[in-house]
């Protein structure tokens, strides 16, 4: 089963109407690097007009630029990245990054990757792997030029984790998925049912390696820019009753997750998850587990 | 393991760094510094780790820019340039006396880094000819020899030899392939 029609009413059965919503720019900055007003005003005085994302401490829209905001000296230092807004949140959602030691399972580009370090500010530990040889050049680009440095990069698969022999605190598990059509404009023409499916079992597949990893009462924060169930509340229903983990509240953007999906009850617990529509953002899925002592 | 090539890098521009040699780690043409939780926690076999200092290819030292950025931390040879030459020079043009607003007694042939108004590491360069006296707008004073929209141009150079590869998976594409945000 495939087409816009379809999953226009997959999502209409969940209580969300279909629009068209156009993506805004957004960046981060890196304040391990530099400070937020400074660097806000650097770009101001560039041109670039920035708007504060209200959700998140150092989040800003592009409301107006006459040029790539990747291609400015500000960028290539490092002060700032180019990230979604959504995509901002889920390294927010750890209680304390700093001196510990995290597992960043699904790496690449390496936005989030950034974006730990400068929460950690570039201390501890953080393991970012990657499964494709060819996503690795740009994780390691990003590395660099944000001056990050408390980071190890291994071209590994995030479901052979275990073989590195580490326990984390914190584990960001920004898994593969079927993304969504607000970032991706030929999104309705090319995903099926069968495909969510597949990615599903797949994302299972590395959360039942990420708690193996996880250290007793560590934090494990699941996220995907997916819309469809399977991938959000369904694995994170699966997880409860298979894995040794309960969802944690989290306060942040985004509406409360379904817990009852095309007829199915869930755990009531899968409310504390988040779920955004796409509106201000992409479509967006997030929530934090913790493991059971 | 052998430093040397770093140490003399540092050298060219009348700057020396200290640096724990059991920290660095050499691995396939690049050396790494690694933070003593690094070094303890990581196993072997990484693709990249902590701070990256540079590669050797041949009998030449290609540094990054975090060393870059950690030479400017020191005393070493160090020209600030005016907002214009710094975009110039960021997009791999030579310096021109004109755009320098300090640091004029380096010599010709001298290695210099190159810092912005912000005092911001940008690349380095070498110079072309003595900076004392009346500045000459024809003649180049500093050659660009690494800056940091190197960064950009990596990207570009590594999309084209990806296009062959990626060409033959749009003929081939499933239609299950994941995405990653």
């Amino acid at each position: 089963m495939s087409g816009k029609e379809f999953f226009v009413n997959r999502y209409k059965k969940l209580g969300w109407i279909y629009r068209q919503v156009k993506l805004k720019q957004a960046i981060r900055i890196n304040t391990m690097n530099a400070n937020r007003d400074d660097v806000a005003e650097r770009l101001e005085s560039l041109g670039i007009l920035l708007d504060k994302i209200p959700f998140l401490e150092d989040g800003y829209w592009i409301t107006k630029t006459k040029f790539s905001v990747g291609a400015t000296a500000e960028y290539l230092l490092g002060l700032y990245s180019i990230q979604e807004a959504a995509a901002q949140i889920p390294v927010t959602l750890f209680t304390e990054l700093e001196d510990k030691t995290v597992l960043d399972a699904c790496a690449s580009p390496g936005g989030k990757t950034v974006q730990l370090a400068n929460l950690m500010n570039n201390s501890g530990v953080i393991v970012a792997l990657e499964l494709k040889q060819r996503k690795m050049f740009a994780l390691v680009n990003q590395l660099e030029r944000s001056r990050v440095t408390n980071t190890a990069v291994y071209n590994m698969d995030a479901k052979e984790a275990s073989n590195l022999n580490i326990e984390f605190d914190c584990v960001l598990l920004d898994v593969p998925c079927s993304g969504n059509y607000v970032t991706d404009k030929g999104w309705f023409n090319k995903r099926t049912s069968e495909d969510v499916h597949r990615n599903a079992r797949r994302q299972r597949q590395i959360l039942t390696e990420a708690v193996k990893v996880t250290k007793d009462d560590g934090e494990i924060v699941y996220a995907t820019c997916s819309l469809e169930p399977e991938e959000n509340e369904l694995n994170i229903d699966w997880a409860i009753e298979t894995l040794n983990v309960k969802v944690e509240e989290i306060n942040c953007h985004g509406e409360k997750a379904l817990t009852n999906v095309f007829g199915k009850e869930l755990d009531r617990s899968i409310e504390k998850c988040k779920r955004i529509w796409p509106n201000q953002t992409q479509g967006f899925f997030v929530c934090k587990l913790r493991k059971k002592v | 393991m052998s430093m040397k090539e770093i140490t003399d890098f540092v050298a060219q521009f009348n700057a020396s760094i200290l640096l724990d040699g059991s920290r660095i780690v050499r691995n396939r043409n690049r050396y790494y510094l690694l933070s003593k939780k690094l070094k303890q926690q990581v196993p072997k076999g990484f693709f990249y780790a902590g701070a990256y200092l540079g590669a050797v290819k041949g009998a030449s030292f290609f540094p990054s820019f975090l060393l870059l950025a950690m030479i400017a931390e020191r005393k070493a040879n160090k020209l600030v340039i005016d907002k214009k030459t710094a975009w110039l020079f960021i997009c791999g043009r030579d310096i021109f006396q004109q755009g320098i607003l300090e640091g004029n007694n380096l010599k010709k042939g001298d290695y210099t880094l190159i810092l912005n108004e912000h005092n911001e590491c940008l690349g380095f360069g070498k110079i072309m000819h003595n900076l004392r006296g009346a500045p000459d707008a024809k003649k180049v004073a500093v050659k660009n020899i690494l800056d940091i929209g190197d960064f950009l141009r990596r990207e570009k150079r590594q999309s084209r030899r990806q296009q062959p590869s990626s060409r033959l998976q749009g003929s081939d594409r499933k239609p299950h392939k994941p995405t990653h945000k």
